[in-house]
Parts: structure tokens; sequence; C-alpha cells
């Protein structure tokens, strides 16, 4: 159904108007732009340097404290391949579904989805006690004549992200393509060669249209069942072991709708700023937010459900285990985590039935501060607070991160911002071509009655 | 017990190598056939004027290989008498060298160093060229011994020391190789070799 | 390194072949290693094989037989002497730790002599025994005196002719440990100076009046074996041990009924159950009991009752039970030690008496017993001499006086009117720190000597290696000074060397047990041997006219706010001798489990009444001094008294045992008891002062939330099995059959693989398996040392234990549970790899680094092993232990191994790097290598071939391991037992430990 109801821009834009004010955001950078990238550069240097010395210590400058043997890495990790799955669901799946108000918002989350991936890739490394040998986690052909046991949810994990990294890497490239050609038509200088490189010759014929529609739907197709994969293996992880209030079943559900919860929120943090910066509020309105505020709600309930069901089980199931751990979960020394947790994934998306907040964009924004937070949180439940707390009472532990992992993590903010931020000034962040597909044709001709 | 028998074997090797090398003049080797085992050729170990160009480290004593276990065949448990009894091969003694070094190879440079090391009480330093991995154990007494089973020999590892003028590393002795030659002598035997990790790494 | 005594020299010395000198090469291959033969092959010595040596150890005066493992001229473990009638081939946690008394880093590497600004400096032996000797020369020889501790045997005969020769007869024997007390009580009752030997293993009905006969008091590896053969659970019976004491030591926590009764009251217990036995007249009472009776009278089980605070009916049925079997009562332990302990003594003597137990359960020598010889009064007496200035020369052998003496004697001070004081410390202790001259002896496992622990046990030691350092045997400094001293002296000493003089005892020994052999074959049969065992006469005791005088005194319990302090010995330092052992420090503390440091044991409930939280820092202050120290909240506690270990806060002694923890000598009387003894009681208050840490402990959570980790029941429940069922079970839900045969299956298939990839020594495979009978197991802990010893595992520290990252492959686990009448009871269960057949920590791991061998081992490859550490994070057991740091690199700041520590590293196992995970092997190496032997020698395994660290030193012979598959073998046999549980069983893991349950035996109207 290509044809639009009504326009979601509340001023239409001709299409040229459309290429320059997207081309404008690629425009000189300002001081600002200089000053936010060098205190990113400068905090992920500090993580980097935490992380050398953590490999030339030894893990043990961590906070690790056994029976606790996984920590804020792992945390982490869950936390940003959970970012990353909103960009493909916008990308791909609203893009199946035809539902036209993704178009000047999935760029963004597209690019976020890589970067995440991108980030959530080194926590396995930062991890493994010895990063040197990390590499014996893939199956290659090795004189030693080993492999790897395929039994092992951390090897379905290597296979999962990197896959995922693969396919929303390939799918973001195809989607610049246009794009860039049309950059690299109003472009100059260097920038010029960088855009008739990456824009490989588009000429915008018929044919390359037809090919590129179809090349895109493909990648769509098969970038679907990712969303649900990825995240539903990086479950099993946990799911797949012993550990009581980790061996559920629910997990690869309640993991998925948890990832795209996170990533909507993460979309909305970048957003709001974004369209400031940029002067893109003509493309990114509030009724895009509220769409998004819709699909935080719809996720957000999930979540919550989710919770509720666990404590059901724990109880239900009449394992003593389980309902050991759960009880410790609400009421033990970490009793704060767990409920910031609730109270930001369980409870502030109720505010989002009101319709006043889901177009208040200040409102919206705090929330999905609140909501990442509460996100990396429940990873922080379920993993440490767990293994706290086990099978065998004498020896049960008390985790405490230390600086190292506070710094790795920080760290870890800062690359993502990075790439973030040089792909803003350098790709358009807002999609030219499926903007103007769905602003109204420039009138040369009149209008056929 | 084992060890005794070995040591009055080696005894008897060495008086055997004794008397051969006083019968015949260094060089002019004229081996009586039961003594050269395969009568056709005798192999007469080479003079080396070029010890650069040898391969593998160069060792504080410029011991030859290809001259003892190669010219006067000298059994290799003569001097590595553990080998058969223990894990580990045990480097040979300088008094198990100087059985034969207190009469014989007078005026040879090494043999006098030789002595002068066991008289001075010194500590010869050799260059380890085998070297594994200390998480790896490589019990020498299980395959020395596995030859009427396995027909495994010295040489499948260490190569042909007895044309070695200076000992260096033959087999790569990397797991793989290791696993590769368990791999066929089960095949070739019939009989169960471990590959199991715990059998070596523990 | 400055002393020059680096690897590279002590392999030239000792001719190491390249085996041992690769233990510490860590995982790099790349650097050149050396290999050096030896000039000419030493007898019995094959690199790559193990020699084993027969000595005697010396940590404590229980002197235990000794098989020291030695590889390529390196001592790398101790074991047991099996045929020594002691230890029976078992050993403590102490004993395990000898080696490192070898090999400690901070030894006296050389003589030295005090510089006049302070410090010491290197001095050659020569111009040492040359100053000596002049110095002796120009003074009166009974101004010398000469300190030791206790030795028995050829060293303390020659230190007595030595002192003879040289007109001397001032002998101190400092040993801090004397059982003065009990001495006292046999000199009272039996007219006896002397200790007599006590058989637990015949006593069926056991009652210590606070004696902690499984810790330190007198022989504890030999009376853990008695206790465990006397009291464990065996085919439907058992013994019955009653422990009287105001805290539960770990010796209590063994005890079927621990009474706590008003401190230092123990002694009217004695009395008052002598009371009721005289009055009863059950069969088996000597006639000669009514001796006793007038003083026996007035300690009626009401009267006695109202002082101790235990029930009369109680007492009353202690009694009854106490004449119904083979009894036997023991009391005289040093943590009773207080002002009346001799009294106490005296009345467990009578009690003991009237029992008909004397000849029975307790058996005196004709010969005067060695054990326990000296007295407190004795370093006093030196004090008021060294004040007085009659004292020249001191010598000072084998003992640190200034460490363990009350503060308030004044030793310190008093040292410096010495003239000459001369120390043969193996350490600068804090004695030696106070010495001119430092002439370092050999370690026991360097040295020629013998030594009698007890009449008829004449053990031998003999050295095992080359001297580690430059230190020379005082047996030896002391005949070359009396060469130096000339002939007058030299007359009646005549041997040329120590070793002479040791074989000339034993030749003038055989000639006594009338051995008619050549000496050579009688020498080297006892070197063999360890020594020579002879059955010495017994002598039967009778009551001394002197017994009518025992009076039931008790020790005055102080009055007003103050609590009694109970100063105990800790079972890990003994006096504080074994501080400066890693392993000893790192072991965890068997009833508090804290490492690293001491503490004060508090009642909870005094705790809340003082406002004290768990490691706030208390200053204890008693009339004689105060110390610092964490408190730590004991419910085996009352709550009127409170406790501190023994052996820590050294202010010298090395960088292990440097300040750590508080010395608590400094609370204690400086003036001798009644008996001559220190008292360890004493009258304190304590202050909060709010500093706090948090205590290096290794336990979580000492309550198991009725998960049935360590089970328990008793032996009238064993008796009616339908009762037995509802026993403290695992209440986790049971496996589903459907579930089950899916599993068996799938573990057939599993098998077959494994099958297929290995060969073994026999043909059908075997399964090894380990049970654990917790109703033996004491938690003594020495299998934590062994493991230490033989796995090479690094000690890591108390910052780390505190966040739970202690590398012990055996983590001996205590529980509390609430007994059935509010009282506190304890268990034990030794948790360590379970090697399940299931192993959760199997499929998880993405490299294959865990996996299952053939013959049933849960095995680790480190060297595979990227540490994912989900293995870990799946392991129910939480048994599996990871490197944070890099504990064997000698750069690293958590090397574990300072130089020469390294030395006893085990050549067969190898030495983890950081970041992989490792765990119990059930000591693969040792399977390994008699599967080894086996092939070579062409038979197969026997029960038994196979022996891990753990259990070849238990003393208790708790651990039995091999192979299940055997359906005769020991294992199999224990794993079918009724008692028989797995932990955690309904997680299906289906572990290859079985444990079997721990059996209280509880008295009639009790449960």
């Amino acid at each position: 159904m290509a044809t639009i109801v009504q326009p979601l821009q509340e001023t239409l834009p001709t299409y040229n108007e459309v290429t320059r004010d997207v081309a404008a955001t690629l425009g000189r950078p300002k001081k600002g732009y200089y000053v936010l990238l060098g205190v990113v550069l400068f905090v992920l240097a500090f993580g980097a340097g935490a992380l050398l010395y953590q490999i030339r210590m030894g893990l043990g400058v961590a906070g690790y404290a056994p029976p606790v043997l996984w920590g804020v890495y792992i945390t982490t990790f869950v936390f940003w391949v959970g970012i990353a799955h909103s960009g493909t669901l916008i990308s791909a799946i609203l893009y199946l579904f035809r539902s036209t108000w993704r178009t000047s918002v999935y760029r963004t989350a597209e690019a976020m989805t890589v970067f995440a991936v991108m980030t959530a890739g080194l926590f396995p490394l930062i991890h493994v006690g010895r990063i040197w040998y990390a590499y014996w986690l893939f199956p290659y052909p090795n004189q030693r004549q080993l492999w790897v046991n395929f039994k092992s949810p951390l090897v379905w994990d290597v296979f999962a992200v990197s896959t995922y990294f693969t396919v929303s890497t390939a799918f973001l490239i195809v989607g610049l393509i246009p794009d860039l050609a049309a950059i690299r038509d109003v472009s100059t200088g260097w920038r010029k060669k960088l855009y008739r490189i990456t824009a490989l010759s588009w000429q915008g014929t018929d044919q390359q249209w037809r090919h590129y529609t179809r090349a895109y739907l493909y990648l769509a197709a098969l970038a679907t069942p990712l969303v649900l994969s990825v995240h539903s293996v990086v479950s099993w992880d946990f799911a797949m072991s012993i550990v009581p209030g980790w061996h559920a079943t629910i997990f690869a559900p309640y993991f998925v709708a948890g990832a795209i919860y996170s990533g909507v929120a993460m979309v909305v943090t970048l957003l709001v700023p974004l369209r400031k910066i940029f002067k893109v509020e003509r493309y990114i309105t509030t009724r895009h937010f509220d769409n998004l505020a819709k699909l935080l709600l719809l996720t957000g309930l999930i979540v919550g459900y989710a919770y509720g069901v666990e404590y059901f089980m724990a109880w239900y199931s009449g394992n003593q285990f389980e309902r050991a751990s759960f009880w410790n979960r609400a009421f033990g020394e970490y009793w704060w985590a767990t409920w910031t947790m609730i109270l930001c994934n369980g409870v502030l998306p109720i505010f989002l039935f009101f319709k006043k907040i889901r177009r208040s964009i200040p409102a919206l924004f705090v929330l999905s501060l609140f909501v990442n937070l509460g996100m990396w949180f429940e990873r922080f439940v379920i993993i440490v607070v767990s293994l706290s707390f086990e099978y065998e009472p004498y020896a049960m532990g008390h985790y405490t991160p230390t600086w190292v992992e506070w710094a790795i993590l920080l760290g870890s903010f800062a690359w993502f911002f990075m790439w973030f931020l040089l792909f803003a000034k350098n790709f358009p962040t807002v999609s030219i071509t499926e903007v103007k597909e769905i602003t109204p044709m420039p009138r040369k001709r009149p209008v056929q009655a | 017990m084992t060890r005794r028998v070995l040591l009055s074997a080696g005894i008897l090797t060495a008086a055997g190598a004794l008397v051969f090398i006083l019968g015949a003049p260094r060089g002019a080797a004229q081996g009586s056939p039961q003594q050269t085992g395969s009568a056709d050729t005798v192999f007469e170990a080479p003079e080396i004027s070029d010890t650069a160009a040898l391969e593998g480290p160069r060792q504080p004593i410029f011991f030859r290989h290809d001259v003892h276990a190669g010219q006067y065949e000298i059994d290799c448990q003569y001097c590595h008498v553990n080998v058969e009894i223990s894990p580990k091969p045990g480097i040979p003694t300088l008094s198990s060298c100087m059985n034969c070094h207190l009469i014989v190879g007078s005026g040879i440079a090494e043999v006098d160093s030789v002595r002068a090391y066991f008289n001075e009480g010194r500590a010869v330093e050799w260059v380890e060229v085998h070297v594994l991995s200390q998480f790896v154990h490589f019990p020498h007494h299980l395959h020395v011994n596995a030859e009427q089973d396995f027909d495994v020999v010295c040489e499948d590892c260490h190569g042909q020391v007895n044309r070695m003028p200076q000992i260096y590393q033959f087999a790569p002795l990397k797991m793989g190789w290791c696993l590769d030659c368990h791999k066929e002598k089960a095949v070739e035997t019939g009989k169960p070799v471990s590959t199991d990790c715990s059998v070596c790494h523990y | 390194m400055s002393d020059g005594m680096n690897r590279r020299r002590f392999l030239k010395v000792l001719g190491v072949t390249g085996g041992g000198a690769t233990a510490l090469t860590g995982c790099s291959t790349d650097r050149v290693e050396k290999l050096i033969p030896y000039l000419v092959p030493p007898e019995n010595e094959i690199p790559g094989l193990a020699t084993y040596y027969a000595s005697t150890c010396r940590e404590c005066p229980a002197g235990c037989g000794l098989h020291v493992r030695v590889r390529e001229g390196r001592a790398v473990k101790v074991e047991g002497n099996p045929s020594n009638p002691i230890n029976q081939g078992r050993l403590c946690a102490r004993g395990q730790a000898s080696l490192q008394g070898l090999y400690n880093p901070d030894r006296v590497r050389s003589p030295m002599a005090r510089v006049p600004g302070g410090g010491f400096e290197p001095i050659s032996w020569d111009a040492a025994l040359t100053r000596v000797a002049e110095q002796l020369a120009t003074m009166p020889g009974d101004q010398v005196w000469f300190v030791t501790g206790k030795e028995a045997g050829a060293f303390d005969s020659l230190v007595s002719d030595w002192l003879a020769a040289i007109g001397s007869s001032n002998r101190i024997v400092h040993e801090p440990f004397a059982y003065e007390a009990l001495r006292q009580a046999n000199r009272t009752v039996f007219g006896v100076d002397s200790i007599p030997h006590y058989d637990f293993a015949a006593a069926r009905h056991l009652v210590s009046f606070g004696a902690d006969f499984l810790e330190t008091w007198l022989s504890p590896v030999e009376q853990s074996l008695g206790f465990s053969s006397g009291h464990s659970y065996q085919s439907g019976e058992m013994g019955r041990y009653v422990h009287i004491e105001p805290r539960m030591s770990m010796t209590a926590m063994s005890a079927d009924e621990w009474i706590a009764p008003v401190p230092g009251t123990e002694g009217l217990l004695a009395l008052a159950m002598a009371h009721v036995i005289v009055r009863d007249q059950p069969a088996g009472v000597p006639a000669d009991a009514s001796r006793i009776s007038s003083l026996l009278a007035e300690h009626t089980p009401a009267a006695v009752s109202a002082r101790t605070g235990v029930a009369a009916d109680v007492i009353e049925r202690l009694a009854r039970e106490f004449t119904q079997h083979a009894s036997l009562a023991v009391a005289g332990g040093i943590g009773a030690q207080h002002a009346a302990a001799d009294s106490t003594a005296a009345a467990v003597n009578l009690l003991n008496y009237v029992a008909g137990n004397l000849g029975r359960t307790v058996t005196f020598h004709t010969a005067q017993s060695p054990a326990g010889q000296g007295s407190y009064s004795g370093t006093v007496e030196l004090v008021e001499a060294m004040r007085s200035g009659r004292v020249g020369a001191l010598f000072i052998h084998g003992a640190n006086p200034v460490h363990t003496s009350p503060t308030g004697l004044g030793l310190t001070p008093a040292l410096a009117n010495v003239g000459l004081k001369v120390s043969f410390a193996r350490f600068y202790d804090e004695t030696a720190m106070e010495a001119d001259l430092v002439l370092p002896d050999h370690d026991p496992l360097e040295q020629w000597n013998d030594f009698e622990p007890r009449p008829g046990v004449h053990a031998l030691q003999q050295p095992v290696m080359r001297p580690v350092f430059d230190t020379r045997q005082t047996g030896d400094v002391l005949l070359s000074v009396a060469r130096q001293l000339g002939e007058r002296v030299t007359r009646t000493l005549a041997a040329n060397d120590y070793k002479e003089y040791v074989v000339g005892r034993w030749q003038a020994l055989q000639r006594r047990l009338g051995d008619s052999r050549p000496f050579e074959a009688f020498w080297s049969e006892s070197l063999q041997r360890g020594g020579i065992w002879v059955d010495e006469p017994t002598r039967q005791a009778r009551l001394a006219a002197t017994a009518g005088s025992v009076r039931g005194e008790v020790w005055s319990a102080p009055a007003g706010d103050q609590l009694t302090l109970i100063a105990y010995p800790s079972p890990a330092f003994f006096d504080g001798r074994g501080a400066n052992r890693p392993w000893l420090q790192e072991l965890p503390d068997p009833v508090t489990k804290v490492t690293w440091s001491s503490w004060i044991e508090i009642n909870p409930a005094t705790a809340r009444r003082l406002g004290i939280a768990e490691g706030e820092f208390i200053e204890v202050t008693s009339e004689h001094g105060s110390v610092t120290v964490p408190a730590y909240l004991y419910p085996g506690i009352r709550e009127d008294t409170v406790a501190i270990p023994i052996g820590q806060g050294h202010a010298a002694f090395g960088r292990y045992a440097e300040n750590r923890g508080a010395n608590v000598y400094h609370l204690l009387a400086a003036n001798a008891t009644g008996f001559g003894a220190v008292e360890h009681y004493v009258g304190v208050t304590l202050r909060n002062t709010k500093d706090h840490e948090r205590i290096a402990k290794t336990e979580g959570n000492s309550r198991q939330m009725g998960r049935g980790i360590a089970q328990a029941t008793t032996l009238q429940a064993l008796a009616n099995p339908e009762e037995h069922q509802e026993e403290h079970g695992d209440h986790a839900a049971p496996v589903p059959d459907h579930i089950e045969e899916i599993i068996d299956e799938w573990q057939e298939d599993q098998y077959h693989e494994w099958m297929q990839r290995g060969n073994y020594a026999r043909e059908d495979l075997p399964r090894w398996a380990m049970a654990v009978d917790l109703s033996k197991c004491t938690g003594c802990s020495a299998c934590v040392t062994a493991c230490y010893a033989e796995n090479n595992i690094p000690t890591v520290g108390p910052d780390l234990i505190r966040r739970g990252r202690e590398m012990s492959w055996i983590r001996i686990e205590r529980y509390f549970e609430d007994g059935a009448h509010g009282e506190i009871e304890s268990r034990f269960l030794p948790m360590i790899c379970q090697h399940c057949t299931n192993a959760p920590c199997e499929p998880v791991c993405p490299v294959f680094a865990a996996y299952h061998t053939p013959d049933g081992l849960n095995a680790q490859v480190y060297n595979r092993c990227v540490g994912t550490r989900y293995c870990s994070n799946n392991c129910p057991y939480k048994v599996r232990y990871f490197n944070w740091f890099d504990h064997q690199n000698e750069a690293d700041a958590a090397y574990a191994w300072p130089d020469p520590l390294h030395w006893l590293l085990n050549p067969d196992v190898t030495v983890r790097v950081k970041g992989v995970m490792e765990k119990c092997t059930f000591c693969v190496q040792r399977i390994r290598d008699k599967q080894h032997q086996a092939k070579l020698s062409g038979d197969l395994l026997v029960d038994g071939d196979v022996v891990p660290a753990c259990q070849q030193t238990c003393p208790a012979d708790a651990i039995v391991f091999g192979d299940i598959n055997d359906p005769d073998s020991r294992i199999s046999q224990h794993a079918r037992d009724s008692r028989g549980y797995h932990v955690l069983d309904g997680l299906n893991t289906r572990p290859a430990v079985t444990y079997l349950k721990k059996v209280r035996n509880i008295a009639e109207g009790e449960a």
C-alpha cells in the first residue's frame, strides 16, 4: 500500500528541500562537535587503558567474587546486544509491514544497531581469562586437531552475534547507496571522492532501482528472523544452565522483548538531541515519537509481565532453590538493584498510556534514560544476583565491581558514541530516498485529475 | 631390578665397544659383521671442519652422536640408562662418559674437555633441544617399551640421531603430530591407543 | 639474589635434570632450558622417579613418622610413615606444612652476628665458633645457660653432656605446651611424674574435660586415628563421646554431646561423676576406691549442679554411661589450663580410677614418658637469673620464649643483662632478633637426629637432601665448640661429629635390645623403617598417699562486667611456630574458617548486649595487658566467655607471620600457676573500637537452609530405618523416572564414546570414585594442606580471600544446625569436585577444556582453558577455582612461591597460569603414574594402588578412593552403604563422591 493516507510531516518539504536539509547535516562540523568527540575519545582511551591493565595483571583486578564469576562485562554485553535489536526491528520488520512512519528514523536506528553490536562483541573478549586465546572459540582447522564444543551456548553466541553483525551491516550499507549518490551530487572535495566510491556509481536508473529494491527486500526478510533468534540465543547462555534464576523456559521471549524495549529506548535517547542539533524536526516529528512510545509501551508491558511470570514460576515450581533465589532477589543484599529494575522497566512504561506523555519529547527523553538504566540493571540482577545465591550455601559470596569494570563500561559507551558521531557527520542520518518516497511528487507537470 | 639388568647390559656393551675401539684404529673402520649389525655398509662419521654450518643449537661440548651411536654403534640406552624405567629420559652423567674416556679418546680436544669437566667437578650445561611445555607429560618409559606392541622406536621422535654430528629437533613435537602417530598406531596394530586429553595433560 | 642462592646455583649443586627445572616455566616453551646432569649418579636416585626417605616430623612434640618424597634431589612432599606406630602413615596439616619450613624464604641463610648499630651481618662459621669458644673460655661454667624446646633423644642428651662438660647444669626446657597440670595431677594421684598412654580406640565411652585431643593435645594424629576407630559408626555400633568445656573447640565438634559448664568448674563434674560411681558401686570399681569416698562425699550431683550450671540428672546420666562401657576420661588441655587445671586433671584421674580404666584405657609405662617435660617455671627461673646477672652466656635452640611467654615476665629486658646470647633459630623469630649470634640449625629434614616421642618408639631423622642454605646442625656446632674449648671438655664428648654421636647411642640401643646382628644391618634397617619400635613394660598405677589431698578447686570466674577469656592453642599454628608457613596461614581455622589473622570469639547474644558486630576491632584488656583483634560471632561459646587463639601476632618471624592478628600472651599472667605453668584463663573487658574490617574467612553461609548438604542421623534412628528416611533428606524434587531413563541412555552412549578414546591399564575401564565418612571426619583440615602440597595450589593471601578467591581444591564446609533442645550442632563436609557422571560443567565449556575422561574423571585441561568461567557458574558444588592473578610468575606481585619456596612444587603437576580454571582431579597424576607402572609390569591395578593425597594423609581415615566398577573394592562397598548419599542429589548430576551421613550417638532421654 504505497499510497499515503496522511503525510507524517506537518509542512510538506519538496524533494530539493529534503536533499538540502539532510545534506546540511553533513556540513562543516561546529566546535561543539569536536568538543564532544574529544570527550568521547578521552573516555575511550581511559577504558582502553583499564583493559590493558586488566590483561597485564589478570582478571583479578575486576571485582569478581566467587561464586559470582560473571559480572559487569557480561551484563554490559547483553545490554548492548539488546540495544542492537530495535534497529533491525524498525528498519526490517516495519519495512516489511510497510509502516511508513519508519522512513525518517530507521537510518539512525540501523546505524545504532551496527555500532551496538560492535560494542557488544567486545565484551565476551574482555571477560575471558586468556583473551589472547579467545580465537579458540571459533571452529577453525588447527594442528591440534581440536574442535569447539557445539553443545556450549557460548559457541552459539559466537555464531549468533557474528551473523547478526554481518547482516545488519550489509543492510545498513545497502540502504545507504541511493542517499550516498544523492549527497555525492551535492558535495565537494574529498567527501565527493568518498561518496563516489561508497555510492558504487549509483545512477538511479530504473534497472538499478529494481535490483536495489529487491536486494533491500530480501535483506529485510533475512534480517527479520535474526531479531528473534539472536537474543534468544543470548538468553540461552543463561536458560541452558542449571543456575537457579537462569534455568527458565520464558527466557527467550522475555529477552527478545526486553531487547526491543531497550533498543527503542536508546533510539529515543539518540533521536531527541539529534533532531535538535541537525534541525530535522520537520522529518522527525512528535508523531514518530508517539509511535516509538507505543512500541515502548508494548514491549515494556511484555517485560513487566515476564517479571511477574518469573516470580510465579519460582513459587509454582515448588523448587526450594528457585524460591530461595527469587526471595533473595527481592529482599536479599541486592534488593536495590532488583527494585530499580522493576521500577524503571515495569512501572514507568505505564505512564505511556497517556497520549500527553507520549507526545511530550522531554518526558519521553527522561523516560527513555530510565529504561536504559533499568534494562542494564535487569541483566545485572539476572546475572550477578542469581550467581551470588546458588545451591551451595557455604560458597555464597558478595560481588562489588571495581573501578576497572566501571572504566571499561564507560569506555564501551564512548566507543559506541564515537562511531555514532563519526557516522552522523559523514552519512545521512535521515534516509533521503525513503523520505522522498512519502513526500508528494514535485509539481512539474499538472496533476492528473 | 630392571635397572640392575640394564646397567650390566650397558657395561657389556661398553666392554664390547672398548674392544672394538681399541682393536680398530680410528678412521680405518673394519667392523666385523656381528658388531656392525647390517654387514653391507659400515657408517663412518665424517670429519667436520665447519661446525657453524651444523643444524641444532651449539652445545658446551661438541658431543657427536654420529660417532658414538653411529660409527661405534653404542646402544642409546648405554648412556641414556633411565629411559626405559622413568618418564624422564635423563641426561647421561659425566661418570658414564668416563667409563670409556678414562681410557680412550686421548688427544681429542672434546674428550679432554669432558675429562676437564669431570676432574674439576663442573656440571655441563647442555642446551635442551627437545623442549616440551610443562603442561605436557611425555612418559618416555612407556614409549620406549612400546616397541614390542606398537613398533615405536627412538628414531620416530628423535630422528637418525646416529647420523647427527650435532643434535637438532627432528620432529615438530606438536600435539597434532602426537595425535597422528597415536591414531596411525591404533589403525596399524588394531590395539587401542589413547587419544584422551588427560593422558598427557594434567 | 644477593646471597646468590638462586635456582641456577641450586641446580648446579644438586644436578637437577630438566624435569624439576621446568616446573616453573609456565606456558612458555620459547625460553632456553638448560639440562644439567649429575656428575656421578647418586645412590638410588633416578631423574623422573621419586625416592622416599623415612624420617621424623618435628613440627610438634608428637614426633610422627615421615616418608619424604624426593624428586631430582628436592624434597617435594612429606607423607606419614605407615610403619610408625604413632601416626601409622597419617599426618596433620602442620606436618604436611613442614616442607615450607625447609624451603621458607625467610630462613636464616648463613650465620649472622649482631651489628652494634642493630641488625645483623653475615659472619663465617669459623669466626662465629671461635667467638663463642673464646667467650665461653672466659666465664665460669655455671654462668652458661641453655634453653631448648622439648627434646627427647640424642640432642637432648648431647646438650646435657655438653653443659656438664663445661661445668654447668643450667638446662631450661621451654615448651609452651608442657602439660604441667597433667603431670602434677599424675604425681598427686598416682605418684608418677609421667604422662600415660591413652587408648582412644578401646574407649567406647569418652569424656573430654577440655582436652583438645584432635588438635594439639599430646599426639593429635595418633589420637584422631584411635578416636575414629573407637567412636565412628561401624556396622550398627559406635562409641559415645561427651565434651565438657565452655567453648566448642574443633575437637568438641566431633562430640555427641557438648556440655558447657561455668568456666573452670569442669573438675567438679568429674568429682561428681566419681561420687555417683562410688555411691552406686557398679561392676568394675576397684576395691580401694572407697579410700577417696570421703573426699568425694561433698561433691553430690546436686551440690555440683549448683556451681557448674549442669543439671544434676545430666551428671547422674554421664556417670551411669561412664561405667556401662569401656570408658576413658581425659583432661589437661592447654585450652583448659586455668589455675585449678591440676585439680581438674586430678579429679579426672580419680574418675578414671574409680571407673577402673587404669591399665585398660590409661596405661603408664615403667620408663618415664618424655612427653611434656620442662615447665614454664623454668623460664621464670631463667629470667630471675638473668636479672640478677647470673647468666653470662645463653644458648637458645628450638624455642621462642620471647613470643610464647607473657609480656609481664619481662624476658626481653632481662636478656639485656646477658653477655652472649646465641640463637640456633632457623628463622628470625622474636627471640633470635634479641641474639648476638644466630647460628642457623639445619631444618629437621636436613639433619641427622633421633627422637623418642614415647617409651619404646625410637624414631630416626636423616637428611633427605643437601642443605638448602649455609646452615649447620646445632649438634655439630656444640661439638666443634667443645673441641675448641680443649681437652677438659672433649674428654666427656668423644664424638667427632653429631652423626657419630647419634650412631653411638644407637649402638648402645642395639645392645640394650639384645640385637645380635652386625650394627650396619640394624642401622640401615632402622633407617629404612624410620626407627625401631619396641614394647616397653607398663606398670599398674595405684592411688598414691597424696591422692586423698585432691580438693574440688575451681577457677574463680572474674567478677563484675569482666568476661572469661580462654587462650586456646591454634590447631594450625600450635604455639605459633607454624605461623610462617603460608599453607597454614591460608588454612581456614576448622572452627571459625578465618584465615591469615586472629580473632576473638564472642557469643552472638553477648555481642548484641555489648553492641559488637562481626569484624569490628575489639580492644581486649586484662590486668596484664591489652590487644586489639577483630570480633568473630560464634554460637559455640558460653555467653560469659570469650576466646582468642594462640599463635598469631608475631613481631618478627618472616613475611608470612609478621603483624597478623594479636599475640594473646600479652593478656596472660606472668607468674606461674601452682603447678608451674602459664594460666590460659584470664578476666577481660571488651571495648569496641568501631574500626571495622571484613574478616578474611572462607565461609559464605553457615546454615544449610535445609538443603541436606551435610546430612546427619543418629545411632538410634539407624536402628529403626523407617525413622531414618525422614532424617535431613535433600528436599529438592526427585527426578521423574522417564527423565532418568533418557539420561541413562544418553549416558550409555557417552560411555561408549569415551571407551573409544581411552586405553588405560585395565581392559574394562575403571571408574574412579571416592567416599567420605562424615562420622569419621573431624574437620582437622589435614587433607586441605596435603592437597596444596601435592597439586601446586598457590596461596593467595587475605585480600583475595575476602573476595572469596581462595584456591583450595578442598573446602571443609562447617555448618551449624539447631539441635532438638536448642543446642548448637556442627557438621563438617569436605567439599571437593564431585566428578559427576552428568557433570553440568562439561557441556557448557566452549573448548572442551572441561570434559569427561574414559575412566570417569571430570578432567580440566588447563592449557586448553580460555577462561570463560561458565563451568564454574554451572557447577552446583562450586568446586572450580579460577586463577585471577599470575601466581606462577616470578615477576608478578601475586607470585606464590618466592625463592626457594618454588622447590617444593610437584614436577608431576602443571603449575597453572593466570586466567585458567582449576579444580580437584582426584590426583590424576598419581592415577596415571600407577597406570603407567601397571602397563610396564604388565599386571593390573588392584584396589588400593591409587591413593590421592587427601586420603593418604587423613588422620581419621575418613576418605576411601578406588574403582567403583570393581564390585569388591572398598569404595564400592562404601558407595552401597545405607548411610551413603550424594550432595544435591535432586539435580541428577550423579556425583562420583559418596558421603556417609554423620552419626550422633544421643543419650537416652534425648532426641
